[in-house]
């Protein structure tokens, strides 16, 4: 009687649902979220100013010209989040370019495209975002705009034209030190702070002086770190190559905090960039062979898609090959915990003997179904509810962070297929999985014991957390089949698989293997049921047990 | 149907244990049969094989007039020995659901089992968890959870079990009304006294293998008498008794059986003379020394053919 089923159902559903825990419970995932990426946020952007200064012993004063260096590499920052990135060189691609022949130059983007494009970036952008007065800066001299775009399009972005640099700079200055805070691109202005050495009264002692008293300034927590330039790095030394293990020192980074590199990172950084340009300028190398000399590889990404034509690899489609892993994550932690909770039901069922009124009314197997859909049907509802804040997150990160938008993650939190596979996955793996833990948990008299039991099929559920990543590489390589065909681990296996997606034939199978397990599975799942739910005592050996599967 | 369950020839094996051993009983409409063995005799699993928890190896069961009891599931109501409530429902709802398991409709349910509650003096327990009420409480709201959807048979594992005699009390009237109402009620106990009261039939189980059936009277007749003695004083000189085969002796009552042919007067003449009689009577066994010898008999049988092996 299929009613008596669903009466059970109804009764361990409600159970569940009608509990504040069950709600906190759910409530409490999202929020953990929040508060994971929250507490990273906070404790990055609380990070103590770290102040620096610098000795500098050379001729030719090369850390002097390191700190306004560093700053405008800030500024470049911010430039690029506005300007047009590279166009791609199209079909001809990079690497057929002759060594020797110029990069012919690219399509020059019209006035009327960036400030379109600005306009667009504008839009994306609080009313509060300093970044928009410049923009509106920017507008204003179309002239300079085009140049800015020029060099962004040739990536030549450290090469500002004067002109334009002069007004980046004026605008950085007028900014407040709470609108710097709020711009990512100043993140190391607040962050580093450089010490001159006359406000540390160390200006004009002999050197070794200077030292000890930085030393005591680094102890004491007065400075984070203070940077010596003792050799002069511009002396071009024949005997030693660049590699040289014997090649001095450039500068010396002196620090008490051996983990945080930030500071010397960002500082080697703009270093690099100040001694290349000066080092080429010495050498006697037109900017142009050597801008040429230092240029990245530049490679293109294309996907070949369904009709073997290439196509531009956008980031939706990474976000597209990534999303699976978050999908048998939740997947896996859904199924685990609807597990869970059936086992532990049982056992606690079982343990306060209500099983045996319930036996007179129902069947185990009515029973046994019942309890599996009630506690299915809780499940569907933690993972509808997820659902539902995975789709109001995505909806609303974008708002929150920019950078967000550009993967469209509501497409792909929306994405028929995914949302079907996660579903359908949940159900089928669900089912697999309470089968097995309805069984042990009717043989077992405290969850005590049901633990113990339980550790095996623990392990077992691990292997496809362990082998989710090699999987969304390689959608259809050798592991990704092999774990599909072993009917545990189909459902993520096939989760994981989404984005290939596999072959339509695939599915059908894999459905008709899983359904086929499902049965087979309840049907074992029962006979120790009925036998098991009324055994008190020690749990069965695994013998009897498969003796008990033989009945009829 | 002149017969609620009929037992012919039922057997049940677990591996190599036999835990009913060829039982055949009958149960007439509308008594109250007492179910009567030792801890681990086979009463629990002759019960749970008429509920078709479990099936029989051999023999038929008949419920109601059907040789399956999954088809008459609805009509009987099962208390087992162990209770248990699911501690987070309340009262009224869980005895509805029982209800609702016995194929009641929903409304109907609820509202039966909010009378039955307050009939039986747990009107403000309604809304309750079951988890905060005592044990003879909870026992009562199973028992309501029992006979809810009014069974034509109803089976009572231990009913009194556990219970002061105040809850025992309500525990018998229920039993009681059941039957003024027509219906059978089984149940199992090691409280002789209960069985004495209540029950019209009565039947034994031991090692598997059934004793005795019938009426109070039946099982008594062809007994010896015995003594039933209140008494105030030294209890050991009781066993001191010129022609006493066995003495029950509980310190102030006594039960004396006397050998063939001792006759009670000059017994009675003696203990007078020794303790300070307060009641004496002479009369049938009581069931709780039938049940006894019983034991004893069967115990010697067993192992007479033990030894005859």
């Amino acid at each position: 009687m299929a009613s008596k089923t669903y009466l059970v159902a109804e009764r361990e559903f409600l159970d569940n649902v009608r509990t504040k825990t069950f709600w906190l419970g759910i409530l409490s995932f999202p929020l953990i979220i929040v508060l994971a990426i929250g507490v990273g946020w906070v404790m990055q952007s609380t990070k103590k100013l770290q102040q620096y200064a610098v000795l500098d012993f050379t001729p030719s004063r090369i850390g002097a010209r390191i700190e306004p260096e560093a700053r405008q590499r800030d500024l470049q920052r911010a430039l690029e989040e506005l300007l047009p990135k590279p166009a791609p060189a199209g079909a001809a691609g990079p690497g057929t370019a002759e060594p020797e022949a110029p990069t012919p130059p690219p399509a020059e983007p019209t006035l009327a495209q960036i400030t379109a494009n600005l306009d667009e970036v504008a839009k994306r952008l609080d009313a509060g975002n300093p970044l928009r007065d410049l923009i509106t800066r920017l507008q204003k001299e179309p002239e300079l705009l085009q140049q800015a775009a020029r060099a962004a399009q040739s990536g030549k972005l450290h090469e500002l034209p004067p002109a334009l640099l002069a007004t980046v700079t004026d605008w950085a200055t007028s900014m407040s030190p709470e609108q710097q805070r709020n711009l990512r691109a100043f993140v190391s202005a607040r962050r580093y702070h450089h010490v001159s050495l006359e406000e540390l009264g160390v200006a004009g002692l002999q050197p070794a002086e200077q030292r000890r008293k930085l030393n005591e300034m680094v102890n004491s927590g007065r400075l984070f770190a203070y940077f010596v330039f003792d050799n002069d790095p511009l002396r071009f030394d024949e005997t030693a190559g660049p590699a040289d293990p014997r090649r001095p020192a450039d500068f010396v980074y002196v620090s008490n905090s051996l983990t945080d590199e930030d500071l010397r990172d960002w500082y080697a950084g703009a270093a690099t960039q100040v001694l290349r340009k000066l080092r080429i300028a010495k050498a006697d190398i037109p900017p142009q062979r050597a801008a040429w000399i230092q240029a990245a590889v530049a490679f293109q990404e294309v996907q070949v898609d369904t009709t073997g034509e290439t196509k531009a690899v956008d980031k939706t489609d990474k976000g597209n090959k990534l999303a699976p892993v978050a999908f048998v994550y939740l997947l896996w932690i859904a199924v685990f915990t609807a597990a869970q909770m059936l086992l532990t039901n049982t056992v606690e069922e079982k343990s306060n003997r209500i099983i045996e009124v319930l036996l007179s009314s129902v069947s185990p197997g009515e029973l046994m179904a019942g309890k599996i859909w009630g506690i299915g049907a809780t499940g569907l509802t933690i993972v509808g509810s997820w659902v539902v804040f995975g789709v109001l997150g995505v909806w609303v990160a974008p708002k929150l962070v920019p950078k967000f938008g550009e993967y469209n993650l509501l497409a792909i939190v929306g994405d028929p297929l995914y949302l079907a596979s996660f579903v359908g996955y949940f159900l089928t793996g669900y089912l697999l999985f309470a089968a097995i833990l309805v069984a042990i948990g009717s043989v077992c008299n405290s969850l005590k014991e049901a633990q113990n039991l339980l550790q095996p099929v623990f392990l077992l559920l691990m292997i496809p957390l362990l082998a989710m990543v090699p999987v969304v590489q390689e959608p259809n390589g050798l592991m990704a089949r092999v774990f599909t065909y072993i009917p545990l681990y189909t459902p993520f296996a096939m989760m994981n698989r989404a984005s290939g997606p596999p072959p339509a034939w695939e599915y059908a199978l894999t459905t008709v293997i899983i359904l086929g397990s499902v049965w087979f599975a309840f049907r074992a799942a029962g006979k120790v049921f009925r036998i098991g739910v009324l055994m008190t005592g020690n749990p069965p050996k695994l013998k009897e047990i498969l003796g008990w599967l033989k009945e009829k | 149907m002149d017969h609620a369950l009929i037992l012919r020839s039922v057997t049940k094996r677990f591996g190599s244990f036999t835990a009913v051993d060829g039982l055949s009983l009958e149960v007439p409409v509308g008594c109250i049969y007492g179910f009567l063995g030792q801890n681990g005799a086979g009463k629990t699993t002759t019960i749970r094989m008429v509920m078709s928890i479990f099936h029989p190896d051999a023999g038929s069961i008949s419920v109601l007039g059907h040789p399956d009891a999954q088809e008459v599931k609805d009509r009987l109501g099962y208390l087992p020995e162990e209770k248990g409530l699911y501690k987070k429902m309340k009262t009224a709802e869980i005895v509805a659901y029982f209800g609702r398991l016995k194929g009641m409709d929903g409304s109907t349910a609820n509202h039966k089992a909010r009378e039955l509650l307050t009939r039986y003096g747990l009107g403000d327990w309604l809304d309750k968890k079951c988890e905060a009420m005592s044990k003879g409480m909870g026992q009562k709201v199973q028992v309501l959870g029992t006979i809810i959807h009014e069974p034509e048979l109803v089976i009572l594992d231990e009913p009194f079990s556990g219970l002061d005699p105040v809850n025992r009390d309500t525990m018998r009237d229920l039993i009681l009304d059941m039957k003024r109402q027509g219906r059978t009620v089984i149940f199992s106990t090691h409280g002789m006294e209960h069985a004495e009261q209540l029950c019209d039939y009565v039947m034994m189980i031991h090692k598997a293998k059934l004793q005795f059936a019938g009426t109070l009277a039946q099982v008594k007749q062809g007994r010896d008498l015995g003594i039933q003695l209140d008494y105030d004083g030294d209890g050991t000189v009781l066993q001191r008794l010129p022609g006493a085969l066995r003495v029950n002796d509980n310190g102030k009552h006594a039960e004396i059986y006397l050998q063939p042919g001792t006759d009670p007067q000059q017994a009675l003449r003696w203990l007078v003379e020794r303790v300070t009689v307060r009641r004496f009577d002479y009369r049938e066994p009581s069931l709780h020394e039938v049940f006894v010898r019983t034991v004893e008999e069967a115990n010697e049988q067993l192992a007479a053919a033990g030894l005859g092996r």
